[in-house]
């Protein structure tokens, strides 16, 4: 029972924080059609500004996980605009610059931060009873925090004028700057955004797993195949698919290890792309 | 038209010539003693990933963005390792053998991903490369799991006729000959199947998969050809390459190894056959150069590649032939005669 109950806690915990890592990537891709391969890192530098921000001048880690996403937020928005902006949308191009971006933070993290065995401080400690069940504080508290994160974007992209503005440059940009959206400054915010809920993930994953300046690539493939599973451009889509693949990542390793469940997620994700390339819940493409 | 083609003659020849100086500086390259059995090491990684980005390219010439070939050089050096140490088959048969395999693992996963294009094909080529990684590390004892393999047998010591013996064991110089031979096969080869007949439905491909199969060529017999081709070739350079250093770990074929060969391809620019050369060896050569920069080496691979992605959208090859005229203009020989006669006309 024990182990039961701990196995769904983590598996809620790693279906929240891969959803929100996975909503970013799907926001740019679908806003801005590009495969932002640096999304993962951008998770990796938000860990590590946090990190940094708790362990040199001993923020509380609650305020470190909000000023990493403000810093990254901007850092996102300074790419869209001296950065992505210029690139057209070349695949290719596309492609280089978000690799010079991981080569860049890959190299800065290591530089400041060092390689050597680190963790972010949790936001609460301990563990506390519930109907007779024990569970550790700061898992629960990332699940409040990401369900609390997810439900405000869900509300900010369906219902304020910006989100609409996302949605209707996601649909067609050109469309959407005839009727006077401004793509580039729409481009810019959800750039941002996305990179901030990255960070905020960052943060949070970073108190429960041991940072290290590769972590980003294994999240940047698992926000792929939530995307993937979901379909393109669905965003209610992506709650599904992150607890799909949140679960198989909390159950399988129980029994067959770690590989074999990534095993599993990837060939479940080649298989989705053959069989039906616009996802579960996507349109045609 | 006669001049013309005498003219073309000249031009075909001196490049002959100039090919024939550059192989006879590569063969003679072992013994300029230009940093002993180190400059020979980093000579051998320029040729495996010369191998293995030009294969890489002939896929992006048909129009797919492969982002999981390192995986296929997984499977030519998994199988080589595997055939070489459980059934102690010589390398010299396993290494075809293993090139054979990716072909023929390109051929099926080509045929079940030829429904894809562009992006789409991206993303399914880097999941197949995860997921062999994946299915490497939990192999167990039989693929060594995620410490990989050690030990595994070299080339062993063979004995040409007219050369005498020649012992890999020893030295570097012969797998540096022995990848030098792959490296100018697989250049060969590769540069005449592009100038054939199925190198230009490649390209029509490419610019249009619906023209292109407006007028008959078959989209998906095409494509699963360029992939063929291009995962034998990456299959030999991944399988040559665990016999000569003797050791093999999964981490070596995973999406960042892939993406490493995208960014020497994209760096040297797709369009030009010179380019994954070009990108391999500048891309190589920047970190041995900067060497004494130690942990901020990345930052000057990283700040030339933001040149590149801004104002070399052809890469590095496609500078060269941008800045063709300006260096024909400045030598005074070879001049756009075009060129000249408007300038001509504005001045009057």
């Amino acid at each position: 029972m024990e182990i039961f109950t701990q196995t769904v806690v983590n598996g809620i915990v790693l279906s929240s924080i891969y959803i929100l890592v996975a909503l970013g990537f799907a926001l740019i891709f679908s806003v801005m059609q590009i495969l932002n391969f640096a999304h993962g890192t951008i998770y990796m530098a938000g860990a590590y500004v946090c990190y940094y921000l708790a362990s040199s001048f001993g923020l509380p880690p609650w305020a470190a996980i909000l000023i990493s996403a403000v810093v990254l937020a901007l850092f996102g928005v300074f790419l869209e605009r001296f950065g992505f902006r210029y690139l057209e949308n070349d695949f290719n191009r596309t492609l280089m610059f978000s690799l010079v971006i991981i080569v860049f933070l890959q190299t800065t993290a290591d530089i400041t931060v060092g390689p050597y065995v680190k963790r972010v401080p949790s936001v609460l400690h301990g563990v506390t009873t519930v109907a007779g069940i024990t569970l550790s504080k700061e898992r629960l508290i990332t699940c409040v925090i990401t369900v609390c994160l997810l439900l405000a974007v869900t509300f900010l992209i369906r219902k304020t004028a910006l989100g609409r503005q996302m949605l209707a440059v996601a649909q067609d940009g050109d469309a959407a700057s005839l009727q006077g959206i401004n793509v580039h400054r729409v481009a810019a915010f959800a750039l941002g955004l996305s990179s901030a809920l990255a960070a905020v993930a960052g943060g949070l994953m970073g108190s429960i797993i041991m940072l290290n300046t590769y972590m980003g690539d294994a999240m940047l493939l698992r926000a792929i195949t939530l995307v993937i599973i979901a379909g393109i451009g669905s965003l209610g889509g992506l709650f599904v698919s992150g607890l799909i693949v949140g679960f198989v990542d909390a159950v399988l390793p129980i029994f067959i290890g770690g590989s074999g469940s990534a095993v599993v997620a990837f060939s479940f994700a080649i298989l989705i792309l053959v069989i039906r390339p616009q996802g579960l819940f996507g349109h045609e493409i | 038209m006669s001049e013309k083609q005498g003219k073309m003659g000249v031009k075909t020849s001196k490049r002959y010539v100039a090919y024939a100086i550059l192989i006879a500086f590569l063969l003679l390259l072992p013994w300029l003693s230009l940093g002993g059995a180190y400059f020979i090491h980093v000579c051998i990684l320029i040729f495996t990933y010369v191998i293995a980005t030009s294969s890489l390219r002939t896929i992006f010439v048909s129009g797919q963005a492969s982002i999981g070939h390192a995986a296929f050089m997984g499977i030519g050096a998994y199988t080589s390792a595997l055939l070489s140490t459980k059934l102690g088959w010589t390398p010299w048969v396993t290494i075809l053998l293993g090139a054979i395999t990716a072909m023929v693992v390109a051929v099926l996963s080509g045929y079940l991903f030829s429904r894809l294009r562009a992006i789409y094909f991206s993303m399914v080529t880097a999941f197949f490369g995860v997921a062999f990684e994946a299915l490497m590390r939990s192999g167990g004892e039989f693929t060594g799991g995620k410490a990989g393999m050690v030990a595994l047998p070299g080339m062993g010591v063979i004995d040409l006729p007219g050369l005498g013996e020649i012992n890999f064991a020893t030295s570097k110089i012969p797998y540096y000959y022995l990848l030098l031979f792959l490296t100018l096969f697989t250049l060969i080869v590769l540069y005449r199947i592009e100038r054939s007949r199925s190198g230009m439905n490649w390209m029509a491909i490419a610019q249009s998969p619906l023209v292109a199969s407006s007028i008959g060529i078959s989209e998906t017999k095409f494509r699963i050809l360029a992939f063929a081709v291009g995962c034998f070739f990456g299959g030999l350079a991944g399988s040559v390459y665990p016999h000569y250093s003797s050791v093999l770990s999964p981490g070596s074929f995973s999406l960042m190894p892939s993406i490493n060969l995208v960014i020497f391809l994209l760096f040297g620019g797709t369009r030009f056959f010179a380019g994954p050369v070009i990108g391999v060896i500048v891309l190589m050569a920047i970190p041995e150069v900067f060497r004494s920069l130690k942990q901020y080496a990345p930052y000057i691979v990283g700040g030339i590649m933001l040149l590149v992605t801004f104002w070399m959208p052809q890469g590095l090859a496609g500078l060269f032939e941008s800045a063709k005229p300006w260096i024909f203009k400045m030598f005074g020989k070879g001049a756009n005669p075009v060129r000249k006669e408007f300038s001509n006309g504005m001045r009057k």
